[in-house]
């Protein structure tokens, strides 16, 4: 047994602080936290309390902030572009990230099993990822066109050309389905990354008591996917609703507004309008929303963790 | 009994059919326009517009590669974007697990504020905390630097997220088992949790490093040294007001994907690897 | 190794690798491989002789000046700076190339944080919010050599220099001002059995009827179309619709600048007129064109006619299926007795909130980059809008200068508002509806009103 001391007991306390085994590790969960808390508190936290505060100013980049209250969120709620916005946003997410999840998730069960040139197909369904946002976003544009791509594989199932980004009906669509394939490999690595660390002992139990793969993946894989499912449906949130360069460089928000997101129209307030107090208000809306629904989440799932 | 074995079999035998086809369906889905990247790279530009469009490049312009190498200083960019991601990588990984460890495995006052208050960074989209960070960052010195590229990111929300659910899954006593055994704390930390991270680790990994490579926004205002930028700013030159090489840019888009997928193979043993906890108390 | 012996090294590893950077080398750019048409060379401009007014500083001063990336505009530049440079060796010019798509938000940031370059170098209709937030410095006259502002103005074109002068002052001048006319494909023209000059339409009826000997539709594929307006860009629609409503008597802006007209009757029939255009003559669901290659269906020999400025010369030039056989001749008029047209511009102005000196090198160093437009016009393919451009060698030689120029004579510019972006946008919008999803251009267009008024507030 080793007489070398921790960390924190070479931190030499005032002789009436006694340092219990609990203090002592509490204090050293602190101190592992610390660089990542200043660097976050720092870098990210403090700016992000500035957009809170410019969120209540007139802000044109050049003068400086004038404060104005609450006037730029009541005017957002009642600007019909804002509303637009909001519901393209709303849209966007929730018809990406739901066939997100199921497409990841099936696609990691998929890739747990044995399958023959397995590191092949899994590098082939990665490839989404590794693309850079700005050309994934040129290579959808000319794949998208009327006799692109997508319309000649539509073609051999039959089915007549989609006018995709020339119509406002269908340009979200078009969006919603680029969102689905960039994310789902993505997501998919994340729950690969869950069930590798499902004791294979488990799995080897329940088969032993005669589950089916069925059963074994309700009953066995699912509840200990939990913390894995949380980060994947707050992740899946959060960048769905940031979503960016996508309808920035294929529609620009268009046509006719339909594919203008939030962060889009965010952009286009702070840096084309000159307006960053109005932009700054919208984030605020934007975060709220996502931070009720992850804290929401965090609550369901909090019901059986660790601790 | 030989009916009842044989319908199980055709039964496997189908769901076979059915895992093979879905993955084919996946991977051809999946790579298509990464196909098209590539071989617009080896097109000629008239031939990237071709319609009705091209599937194989005729002619194959190997030109496009050179060409676009030399427009720009690639070399140099290169070179920049390997210098930030690796060094924000290498942070994350570091600063992410111990972060993720503390959390999910510690308890002191405020830690779930702490947790929110992290989350919570991820929300704002960058374009309204932009011109603050930018501000505190000319304060410090570092526009137009390599510190004001990686210091602001060297540690996120999705790392810490990430790193956190993972080591909730790792059980408390095989922690508890190795402090009775008189283990130090950090010795924890790297011997007993961070080779449970494996997957975790390579996820995150992967991912820290493609958000890095692939900035955009960040280095675009702060940097305004031709020697600062990184191969996304360089490749956005490519793009001009009225015409853009085409083949110049997916050439180097095809080049800019390379290490990404390079990293993907070496660290794919570490997504294959799966954990075997033997001697846990029941 | 001892776990915390590890930790202490990475720790160090990490601040080392951040901390310890190697410093940025200067490293000489190369510049951009471009394709130079072969020109006449002109000396650089001289020094004009100035009156002892202003004399150059001695001092080191080092400029900043960030500019849009385009190859021959790029090259012309990195040629007049070494000049610059060895005229004036106190002085080091420092230059950003920024992709267009990105010089707005780097710049508004840069501002933003007291970063911004001593140049800038942006679209025209930019500067009125610029100049409104005090972000300009005026020209500065003993720099310049001139006695008044009228004396510069007098150089160019009659409103050529319009979009940078305010409150009588120069704040920002064109190194590109450009109408927009007609191109006509030659090839498909002739394919067509017409002659691309006595045919080529003067007015928006004469276009509607030679369209269909131009648009070739094979079942449900438009193979090629014979006229299209924009659908890349909202700034680019906005640019076209302009015109067309003052064609019909309509003003989209007032002259103050603070009351907006987008239904008026003016405008209701400009985008009637659009939707009809468009339905005999293009086909907007087939179109190659983005953002960063405005002009790749003229250029592929898929469309036509179609609407643009004199810089796509040395690209449309280069192109393989067009080459030289193009024709240019003025906008399609509603009423050719009483044309109007419009020209933008991309202009430079120097940042107010630089030391004084800089501020003055800055102009000294506009002027010596402004020097010769007859260069402009031969190595970056630019018409700066000034008198006498018209009459040197190397304009003879650019294709249908004078077409170009004479639609400049008859332009309003891009309107000029602090909420061009706004208006753009709205704009953009309202003839996306109408023409994808057959919208009523009146209600499309109250629509963009009820926008418009609304950032105007």
């Amino acid at each position: 047994m080793s007489q070398k001391l921790s960390i924190t007991q070479r931190i030499n306390f005032p002789h009436s602080f006694k340092l219990t085994a609990p203090r002592q590790q509490m204090l050293f969960g602190y101190l592992i936290l610390l660089p990542t808390l200043v660097i976050i508190f720092v870098f990210r936290f403090y700016p992000m309390l500035q957009a809170f505060y410019i969120s209540m100013t007139d802000y044109d980049l050049i003068k400086s902030p004038e404060f104005v209250g609450l006037s730029n969120f009541i005017d957002l709620l009642k600007d019909p572009l804002f509303l637009n916005s909001a519901q393209v946003s709303l849209t966007y997410v929730f018809f990406s990230v739901v066939p997100t999840w199921i497409i990841s998730m099936g696609l990691a069960l998929l890739f747990n099993r044995h399958i023959w040139f397995k590191n092949l197909f899994r590098s082939a369904v990665f490839m989404p990822v590794i693309m850079p946002s700005v050309v994934m976003a040129l290579v959808w544009t000319f794949m998208y066109h009327q006799q692109g791509v997508v319309n000649i594989i539509l073609g051999w199932l039959q089915i007549s050309p989609i006018p995709w980004l020339r119509s406002s009906s269908t340009a979200l669509w078009a969006v919603i389905l680029i969102g689905i394939w960039r994310a789902s490999p993505y997501f998919m690595v994340i729950f690969l990354a869950g069930l590798q660390a499902i004791p294979s002992d488990f799995l080897d139990a329940a088969q032993i008591d005669g589950a089916n793969s069925w059963q074994s993946f309700l009953y066995v894989k699912l509840p200990l996917l939990k913390p894995t499912t949380l980060l994947v449906i707050i992740m899946s949130i959060i960048t769905a609703m940031k979503v960016f360069a996508v309808p920035l460089i294929m529609t620009n928000g268009g046509p006719a507004n339909s594919t203008r997101v939030l962060p889009l129209f965010i952009y286009q307030t702070a840096f084309e309008f000159f307006d960053m107090g109005r932009a700054s208000a919208m984030s605020i809306f934007l975060f709220a929303a996502v931070m009720i629904i992850t804290v929401f989440q965090i609550r369901l799932f909090s019901a059986g963790e660790d601790e | 009994m030989k009916k009842g074995a044989s319908n199980l079999l055709s039964v496997r035998i189908i769901k076979k059919i059915l895992v093979y086809a879905a993955l084919v369906l996946a991977a051809f889905v999946c790579l298509l326009p990464y196909y098209w990247m590539i071989s617009s790279a080896f097109k000629t530009e008239v031939n990237i517009f071709r319609l009705p469009i091209q599937w194989f490049p005729d002619p194959i312009n190997w030109m496009s590669f050179v060409k676009g190498w030399q427009a720009q200083n690639f070399p140099r960019y290169f070179f920049n974007s390997f210098f930030v991601s690796i060094a924000i990588t290498i942070g994350t990984l570091l600063f992410a697990s111990l972060a993720g460890y503390s959390l999910a495995k510690f308890r002191y006052p405020g830690r779930n504020i702490i947790f929110i208050i992290i989350l919570s960074t991820m929300m704002l989209p960058l374009e309204v905390t932009m011109v603050p960070l930018f501000l505190l960052i000319k304060n410090f010195g570092w526009q137009n630097s390599y510190m004001g590229l990686i210091v602001p990111f060297l540690v996120e929300g999705f790392g810490v997220f990430l790193m956190r659910q993972f080591i909730l899954g790792i059980p408390r006593d095989l922690i508890e088992a190795s402090r009775m055994d008189g283990a130090s704390e950090m010795r924890i930390f790297f011997q007993i949790i961070m080779p449970l991270c494996k997957p975790a680790l390579a996820a995150l990994a992967v991912f820290t490093f493609r958000e890095a490579w692939d900035m955009y926004i960040w280095p675009l205002i702060i940097v305004s040294k031709d020697d600062l930028r990184t191969v996304p700013l360089g490749i956005s030159l490519f793009m001009g007001n009225y015409g853009t090489a085409w083949d110049q840019l997916m050439a180097i888009a095809t080049v800019g994907t390379l290490p990404m997928i390079i990293l993907f193979f070496l660290l794919q043993r570490a997504f294959i690897q799966g954990i075997t906890m033997t001697g846990i108390k029941g | 190794m001892k776990g915390s012996n590890l930790l202490a090294v990475l720790l160090l590893i990490a601040v080392l690798v951040t901390a310890c950077a190697p410093k940025t080398a200067v490293v000489p750019t190369e510049p951009a491989v471009v394709e130079q048409p072969t020109v006449v060379e002109k000396p650089a401009a001289t020094e004009v002789p100035v009156e002892a007014s202003w004399t150059f500083p001695t001092e080191n001063v080092t400029l900043e000046i960030w500019w849009h990336e385009y190859g021959p505009f790029t090259a012309y530049m990195e040629e007049m700076i070494p000049k610059y440079m060895e005229l004036h060796p106190n002085i080091t010019v420092n230059v950003t190339k920024v992709s267009s798509a990105d010089l707005n938000q780097k710049l508004s940031a840069a501002i933003a944080t007291g970063t911004g370059p001593d140049i800038l170098d942006q679209d025209a209709s930019y500067y009125v919010q610029y100049y409104e937030k005090g972000v300009l410095e005026p020209l500065n006259l003993d720099v310049w050599g001139a006695k008044s502002y009228g004396d510069v103005i007098e150089n160019y074109l009659p409103g050529g220099a319009d979009a940078g002068i305010f409150d009588g002052k120069i704040y920002s001048l064109p190194y590109q001002g450009n109408s927009m006319s007609l191109w006509i494909s030659n090839k498909l023209f002739v394919a067509a059995g017409l002659d691309p000059v006595k045919d080529a339409p003067k007015t928006w009826e004469d276009m509607i009827n030679i369209c269909p000997k131009l648009k070739i539709v094979d079942g449900n594929v438009t193979k090629q179309k014979a006229f299209d307006f924009p659908y890349h860009s909202a700034r680019w629609q906005l640019q076209q619709f302009q015109p067309l409503t003052e064609q019909f008597g309509g003003e989209l802006l007032s002259a103050d600048g603070k009351t907006v007209a987008l239904n008026s009757p003016a405008a209701v029939s400009a985008l009637t007129l659009w939707k009809r255009v468009t339905d005999a003559c293009g086909d907007p669901q087939t179109t190659m064109n983005t953002g960063s290659n405005p002009n790749q269906d003229f250029i592929d020999g898929r469309l036509a006619m179609w609407i643009t400025g004199p810089w796509a010369t040395p690209q449309i030039t280069a192109s393989e299926f067009v080459g030289d056989q193009f024709t240019v001749v003025g906008l399609p008029q509603v009423d050719p007795t009483n044309p109007r047209t419009m020209v933008y511009g991309w202009e430079w102005a120097v940042n107010a909130d630089r030391p004084e000196i800089n501020k003055q090198v800055a102009w000294d160093f506009i002027k010596f980059v402004l020097a010769s437009p007859e260069e402009w016009l031969a190595k970056a393919g630019f018409v700066q809008p000034v008198k006498g451009l018209l009459e040197t060698e190397t304009a003879k030689t650019f294709p249908f200068l004078s077409v170009h120029l004479k639609d400049v004579e008859t332009a309003t510019w891009y309107i000029r508002s602090g909420k061009v972006n706004e208006i753009s946008l709205a704009v953009g919008a309202a003839i996306e509806a109408v023409v994808y999803d057959n919208v009523n251009p009146q209600t499309a267009l109250d629509a963009a009103q009820a926008e418009a008024e609304n950032a105007l507030k």
